[in-house]
């Protein structure tokens, strides 16, 4: 081997081992490629999911009505759980289309401790209008009637269950009605996202003539506040009652035994979105115990079936006490607005995140 | 005096440390310039007391986040509420550094953060939830009796937020949000599709009703929060809009005695969305300018009383408290712990930064 070679090959081994330094200290994500991840891995898909599954559900709230069977109640509650599951990863993108029109309440009328739900239903089965259940005649009757609250009341009825006959012949069309509002819906929020001119478009591109995002920072965070909001909702209305004596909350869709698919799909959505966010890759060296630390906080998060038990594919053998996942939670929360958040450039105000 | 401070500080932008809890207590009263809720960089809820240069003169520990202070500038007693849905209220003496009363609210209420205290400063209101009844109260307290609660008015209406005093020392106008809550289910707003948002002006001495204004048909998601009086005593508020961003309206508006509700001109196109959002109201020391503070937006919003026009519109980030400074000019804080002077056209006067602090909602001028 000549000198000339063997100068060349080290030449080349140092390219190597630079190239592999350079890898390793990855550049965090721009602002834009902040918004685009989040719209494409985690917004589009979860939409995407709740349109698909709430076109399934009036199909199957008919075939109940029709057939009153066994195979049909199953059919209907497997499709209203795909429902329930797929909102509550989207119950936390309060912003945008799900803010236009009140369909995040018309979705999902929860929590509700007034029972107005309930109140709504029995006014309406009381007087039986049928103006009421006609085509899109259900849209302008209170939001608490309007979804996926209301369709579990009518479904979980022990004393009127949904099937064929007279007696329940409102109930049903009411039930169809409710059905039919919840896929309008979910296509508005799809269509406000998806369409040409959108909210992805608006995301996507900001400037001064977007009328709500002027820079890649207003729309990146946006996102770190839709994080932000779902970590408080998840950890204040789901866990809190649970932990804390005195605080009274009836948990989501608990008549149809859905508390433990909302809350797993609420973790599932939020990982998501932090996941797509890619906040940690702006932490600085000296901030690696954040990373170790957040770890520690999503596995016992997730290892959590949100009401003290273990769940299915949990990262720990053990069940984590509930107090133990709040505290992460609000943990994680913090270290998002504090730290995270302040690395990346989409600092949150104390004031701007909540009003009052 | 506001023309060294100004002097001191014009065009700089100044970082100083707060001051330590021991030290701030050795500190007179008539340094004080300034009270605000805020939150220190470890977590923990306080009240500051500032020097107009923004230095911290005294703080007063709270409990949890606090939100709004009244206070009776001839007595120099204050009152912080907690942020709703909070069920404490901490009141101390400005001239003293005797500890605090703490005031816990009667069983079934909690507080919206906002209160007035009586022209004569023996009373003092409290905007509360009656939760089971549904409806909104003004709670009386006895400050002679260490702020025993002694009765109740209606608001008339759901969810009063802040409550003032009018100039004449005896009307209150209250700020009915219309949005019913419940503390257990946090801070979610459970009658969007049917809230009845309003500006009440009640007796303070007898709680009768003198005048309400309710927003109606296209301004029915209009939540009235905050609310100031200019010279002519016309009440301006800033409102949170529930309803479709795309629909929001101006949120700024003004309302009188046997004057209805009228909302401020839109200002000239492409100025800033407000992100359907005030966040505290305040007025000048003439009287004659209304400053909005629109936190979501990061704006304040200046407008002449007068001609209820759009004057200027300043860019702070995560700006919240408003208080008048000279004839006509106002301080804002906000969230990062910046202080700034500035006037009605948007021009900056001084700013100050204080570390580790995050300055709340309201920012209350204490003379």
């Amino acid at each position: 081997m000549t000198l000339q070679q063997t100068a060349k090959i080290a030449l080349s081994i140092l390219a190597l081992l630079a190239h592999a330094a350079v890898s390793e200290a990855a550049e965090p994500p721009s602002h834009t490629a902040i918004v685009q991840a989040a719209i494409e891995k985690h917004v589009i898909p979860h939409i995407d999911a709740l349109k698909e599954a709430a076109a399934q559900l009036p199909g199957a709230v008919a075939s109940m009505c029709r057939t009153g069977s066994a195979a049909a109640k199953e059919d209907l509650s497997s499709r209203f759980r795909n429902v329930v599951k797929a909102y509550a990863g989207i119950d936390f993108l309060r912003f945008g289309p799900m803010l236009e029109g009140g369909r995040r309440e018309r979705l999902s009328f929860w929590p509700d401790p007034r029972g107005f739900v309930g109140r709504q239903l029995r006014l309406i089965l009381l007087n039986k209008d049928e103006a009421v259940v006609q085509p899109g005649a259900i849209a302008k009757q209170s939001v608490a009637v309007q979804g996926l609250s209301a369709l579990e009341g009518l479904m979980t009825d022990k004393e009127f269950p949904l099937g064929p006959g007279e007696a329940l012949r409102y109930r049903c069309e009411l039930a169809e009605a409710i059905a039919a509002n919840i896929v309008s819906v979910a296509d508005e929020i799809s269509d406000g996202w998806e369409k040409p001119g959108g909210w992805k478009d608006k995301m996507l591109h900001p400037g001064a003539d977007n009328d709500t995002y002027k820079s890649p920072e207003e729309s990146a965070g946006e996102f770190v506040k839709a994080l932000l909001v779902g970590l408080s909702l998840t950890a204040d209305l789901q866990l809190k009652p649970q932990v804390k004596p005195g605080v009274k909350l009836v948990p989501p869709f608990q008549k149809s035994g859905l508390q433990k698919a909302f809350y797993a799909s609420s973790v599932e959505s939020l990982r998501s979105l932090y996941d797509a966010l890619d906040l940690e890759d702006y932490l600085a060296p000296d901030k690696d115990w954040i990373k170790n630390w957040t770890g520690g906080a999503w596995r016992a998060i997730e290892s959590s079936d949100g009401v003290g038990g273990r769940a299915r594919r949990a990262p720990r053998n053990d069940a984590p006490p509930l107090r133990e996942v709040f505290d992460k939670m609000n943990g994680l929360r913090k270290l998002v607005i504090g730290e995270m958040s302040v690395a990346a450039g989409l600092t949150v105000g104390f004031n701007e995140l909540d009003g009052d | 005096m506001a023309i060294d401070r100004r002097s001191f500080l014009l065009g700089t932008i100044a970082f100083v440390g707060s001051a330590p809890l021991g030290r701030a207590f050795a500190a007179g009263a008539s340094e004080v310039a300034f009270v605000s809720a805020a939150r220190r960089a470890g977590g923990d809820f306080c009240v500051l007391l500032l020097r107009a240069d923004g230095t911290v003169v005294r703080e007063v520990p709270l409990s949890g986040r606090g939100h709004d202070i009244a206070i009776h500038r001839l007595s120099g007693r204050v009152a912080v509420f907690a942020r709703r849905p909070g069920t404490f209220a901490v009141a101390f003496d400005l001239r003293s550094a005797t500890p605090p009363h703490i005031i816990t609210a009667s069983e079934g209420r909690h507080y919206y953060g906002h209160g007035a205290f009586s022209g004569d400063g023996r009373l003092l209101y409290a905007s509360e939830n009656d939760i089971e009844g549904e409806r909104g109260v003004i709670g009386i307290y006895d400050v002679a009796r260490n702020y025993k609660k002694i009765g109740e008015h209606s608001s008339y209406g759901v969810g009063p937020h802040e409550i003032l005093l009018l100039a004449d020392g005896k009307t209150l106008a209250v700020g009915n949000g219309g949005l019913d809550t419940v503390p257990d289910a946090g801070r979610v707003n459970l009658n969007l599709d049917s809230m009845e948002p309003s500006l009440a002006l009640v007796d303070a001495a007898s709680g009768k009703l003198i005048a309400k204004h309710a927003m109606t048909g296209d301004l029915k998601s209009l939540s009235i929060r905050h609310v100031t009086e200019d010279a002519a005593g016309l009440i301006w508020f800033g409102g949170q809009w529930e309803g479709a961003p795309s629909e929001t309206p101006q949120i700024v508006g003004s309302a009188g005695r046997d004057r209805e509700l009228r909302l401020i001109a839109p200002p000239a196109s492409g100025a800033p969305d407000l992100r359907g959002y005030i966040g505290s109201m305040a007025v000048s020391a003439d009287g004659r300018i209304i400053a909005a503070s629109a936190p979501k937006a990061g704006h304040i919003l200046y407008v002449d009383s007068q001609t209820a026009k759009v004057i200027s519109q300043s860019a702070l980030k995560d700006v919240c408290g408003i208080a008048p400074e000279g004839v006509e000019d106002f301080a804002a804080s906000n969230g990062f712990g910046v202080v700034r002077y500035e006037t009605p056209r948007a021009s900056i006067i001084s700013e100050v930064e204080l570390r580790d602090i995050a300055f709340d909602n309201h920012l209350r001028r204490v003379v």
